[in-house]
């Protein structure tokens, strides 16, 4: 029984560090609080509910669609929209994201309702059992291990490509990066790019587990900051230790104290690390 | 020169002060309670501008106090029958209360963290009353229904609230003329120099946020009686800490009637959109959020200030400075 | 009458040994300067003093009061004041601003009111010859007036002791004089004054007294002749062209 928890809670962590993954990338990167997040997790989610509903296409396939869809929508919305405030207080950057959800999930309210909709793909439910102790859905697992792929293209990326250094060397030093020939203005449009194509892929995954609305992404990204704090910034590897840690405190929390229980513990524990433990588990130094 | 300017904000502050006590006398009742709304916010964001405009800790966890000061009084006044004058400073010392206790661990953390944890403190606590017994849970809980007729109620807020907002700012006024002020700012401006001039910064930053807390708390009071009945969702919800920043930032924070002038803009833009775009007005709102940011990032305080001209240069050099 | 002091002072950051078991004395009313090539523990020794570090070992003595674990705005306020190597100026506020933010908050402080601070800070404002700033932005000013509010802010905390890290970095001759001259007229008003210094002519010039350190050492402690003379500064700093040169 216990051991179930724990798997629900590690299965459940995987899409959370998925979740996260985006967020760590920009956040990592470019220093800014997406808080927009949610929102583009939401777009992923639909997208993949559109595919699905009007071509029969499956999540699975859609999935890639997903990335790049949201991945142009992230490069545009950096290159020529948040590049235009970065330098300033982090106050505005703030602000222009929270004006970007507002308008994003309000766009989306008006295009598609408030209904709430759902990918209800043929082997949702189905799953396999080990022995008599575990039993694990197919969606899930996937999902998890979804999340170790993109993590582990996200690290390749930044460490073993030429963008990938690009990408570090602005982080370090702006300026310094400028210098050196890097195109500031377009690695950042496409860090923010990918950063928001992995939501989009957290949220083909999402539609298939859960319901979605357009409202959705609000507790998603405050999920998603109490996986990056967990997990620290610096790492690829931070959001995947960061959602399994959250995913098993979560579930044991919910059994030991009831579902109710689950945000509070959540941002408890956000509270307790960033007093305690800030740079998170796997953290490095700015 | 220094003279004619500050005649023409007298004036305009004792305008601003008569149509201010005068309009809930000619108006309807949507009218006041939109101005109520708007004095409530107002106190919100002048509230945050001592944490986060004038100390420089942007928290991003400000609507706890709200929550906090409105089920304090909830509870005062529902289930021990105490009045509101009680319940209101309760509110306001129960706010400044939590917000000693949080601020002693979380003021040590900086920038981006301090956010965060705020934010994660405000969820935290928006969970919490959502499942202890005593707030009613899920529930929400009621408060005592005013013995007055409606349209008194109505003007009794209106002035309430006003003078909760009057308190902050003159409070916030003269503090910026003491040593308080002074310290505050240097904090903000360079927070190790503050420290090497003697700035107890620990003592300040609690100080700061205390006051922060309180007046927040005291809105909260307000809130939940006018309201009759508050639930955990309304009253410690995020969109509320985003909105009182977006007034003060476009305002302009750093000065004491900027959040006001903020709030103002904020509230009167939502109702002319709503009105006109009953159904995508919010999106609208968010647009000319995106707008306000980007050319205006420094707030109407700083056009209004005159210390650079308005025009189209102004809105492109404050792209030129900030973008990337 | 030693007024400040520093007994077997040590400093570890990890491995590295930033500083090691200095000791110094700076007598009342006497300007000390602190000299030795880059990296050798200079400012290091001025954090320590100020607060921002604690030493590792040793202690650090202030009118026989031991000092060495105090916060930096205690030490602030007790009477010692500092600049720093990179001026920290409040960039938002005007130079009457900031240094009444020293004046409010420094050792004088508790004596005066806000209104008061703000006198007092003028007065500091005419003393180092800042009076025609007063109004302007400090973000606004060149570098030699940063550096000079960088020392009206110090002054303006009522000390008795003022650390000087590197105050004449970056000025040209003429204004290396002129804060010569400002460094003795402080002296003169009853201020004790460790000066760290690159600047040769303005150290030797300015100190009664010289030490000097090198990785993180006391290699000589004297009067400027005995120091600048000494073979083992020569060969860890100044270099034997410089002893030809002065000659």
């Amino acid at each position: 029984m216990l051991l179930q928890i724990i798997i629900n809670g590690i299965l459940k962590g995987g899409l959370y560090a998925l979740m996260a993954l985006g967020m760590s990338l920009i956040w990592g990167v470019m220093n800014i609080i997406n808080i927009a997040h949610g929102a583009f997790i939401m777009l992923g989610a639909y997208c993949t509910y559109w595919f699905f509903s009007l071509v029969g296409l499956d999540p699975f396939v859609s999935l890639f669609i997903s990335i790049i869809f949201m991945f142009i929508i992230g490069y545009g919305i950096q290159r020529y929209l948040i590049n235009f405030v970065i330098r300033a207080t982090i106050f505005i950057t703030l602000i222009l994201a929270f004006g970007i959800e507002i308008f994003i999930n309000n766009l989306a309210l008006v295009m598609w309702t408030a209904d709430v909709r759902k990918v209800q793909v043929p082997y949702g439910a189905s799953n396999f059992s080990i022995g008599s102790l575990v039993t694990i859905p197919y969606v899930r697992l996937s999902a998890f291990l979804i999340a170790l792929i993109i993590a582990g293209i996200f690290y390749f990326i930044l460490n073993k490509t030429r963008l990938g250094r690009s990408i570090r060397a602005t982080s370090q030093d702006l300026d310094a990066a400028r210098l050196v020939g890097v195109d500031v203005a377009k690695t950042y449009a496409v860090t923010f790019g990918l950063g928001v194509g992995a939501a989009g892929a957290a949220g083909t995954l999402w539609a298939i587990l859960f319901p979605i609305n357009p409202m959705m992404g609000g507790i998603l990204t405050l999920k998603s900051f109490v996986v990056v704090i967990i997990g620290g910034l610096g790492s690829m590897f931070g959001p995947i230790i960061g959602g399994l840690t959250l995913g098993v405190v979560e579930a044991l929390g919910s059994n030991w104290f009831g579902t109710t229980y689950e945000n509070f513990i959540g941002f408890t524990i956000l509270v307790l690390v960033l007093i305690f433990l800030p740079k998170g588990i796997l953290g490095k130094s700015e | 020169m220094a003279q004619k300017g500050t005649a023409t904000k007298g004036v305009i502050l004792g305008i601003l002060i008569i149509a201010g006590i005068a309009i809930p006398f000619f108006s309807g009742n949507f009218i006041i309670r939109f101005l109520t709304n708007t004095l409530m916010f107002a106190v919100l964001a002048s509230a945050w501008n001592i944490i986060g405009g004038y100390t420089g800790y942007a928290s991003f966890g400000n609507v706890v106090f709200l929550g906090i000061g409105a089920y304090v009084s909830a509870v005062l006044m529902e289930k021990e029958g105490v009045s509101l004058w009680l319940a209101l400073p309760a509110s306001g010392i129960g706010a400044s209360l939590f917000a000693v206790l949080i601020g002693m661990p979380v003021l040590r953390l900086k920038g981006h963290y301090f956010a965060i944890a705020t934010l994660g403190v405000a969820e935290a606590m928006k969970a919490l009353v959502n499942n202890l017994d005593i707030t009613e849970g899920n529930s929400g809980i009621y408060l005592p229904v005013m013995n007055l007729p409606v349209k008194e109620q109505y003007i009794f807020f209106y002035f309430m609230m006003m003078g909760v907002l009057a308190m902050t700012l003159v409070v916030t006024y003269i503090m910026l003329k003491k040593k308080l002020g002074y310290g505050l700012i240097a904090i903000r401006e360079d927070e190790e120099a503050a420290g090497s001039l003697g700035v107890n910064t620990t003592l300040f930053k609690i100080t700061s946020f205390a006051l922060s807390g309180f007046f927040s708390g005291l809105a909260g009071s307000l809130y939940a009686f006018q309201q009759g009945f508050i639930k955990p969702e309304s009253v410690f919800d995020v969109g509320i800490t985003v909105k009182m920043i977006v007034m003060a930032v476009l305002g302009g924070i750093g000065s004491v009637m900027g959040p006001l002038l903020g709030a103002m803009s904020i509230e009167v833009i939502s109702e002319i959109l709503t009105n006109y775009f009953l159904v995508a007005h919010t999106l609208f709102f968010g647009a000319i959020v995106i707008l306000a940011i980007v050319f205006t990032p420094k707030g109407i305080m700083d056009i209004i200030s005159g210390r650079k001209k308005f025009g189209l240069n102004y809105l492109l050099q404050n792209i030129r400075d900030h973008r990337i | 009458m030693v007024i400040l002091e520093g007994k077997n002072i040590t400093k570890t950051f990890g491995g590295l040994t930033a500083v090691s078991k200095v000791n110094f004395a700076l007598n009342k009313g006497e300007i000390l300067g602190l000299i030795g090539p880059n990296g050798a523990g200079k400012t290091t020794i001025v954090n320590m003093i100020s607060g921002t570090y604690h030493p590792t070992t040793g202690q650090v003595i202030f009118k026989g009061i031991n000092i060495t674990n105090y916060k930096p705005y205690k030490i602030g306020r007790i009477g010692i004041s500092r600049t720093y190597q990179i001026v920290k100026p409040f960039p938002g506020m005007t130079v009457r601003e900031n240094v009444s933010v020293g004046a409010m908050f420094g050792a004088q402080g508790k004596n005066l009111n806000s209104k008061q601070s703000i006198e007092k800070a003028e007065e500091i404002l005419e003393f180092t010859g800042l009076q025609d700033m007063a109004d302007k932005r400090a973000d606004d000013l060149n570098v030699a007036s940063r550096k000079r509010l960088e020392i009206a802010k110090a002054l303006a905390m009522g000390p008795e002791v003022i650390l000087f890290d590197e105050v004449m970095a970056g000025l040209n001759f003429v204004e290396i004089d002129n804060a010569v001259e400002l460094i003795q007229k402080i002296r003169d008003s009853g201020v004790s004054i460790l000066v760290i210094e690159h600047v040769m002519r303005a150290i030797k010039g300015v100190s009664d007294r010289i030490f000097v350190l090198h990785h993180g050492a006391k290699i000589a402690d004297g009067t400027p002749d005995e120091v600048l003379n000494d073979d083992k500064v020569i060969k860890a700093y100044l270099g034997r062209r410089y002893k030809e040169l002065v000659q």
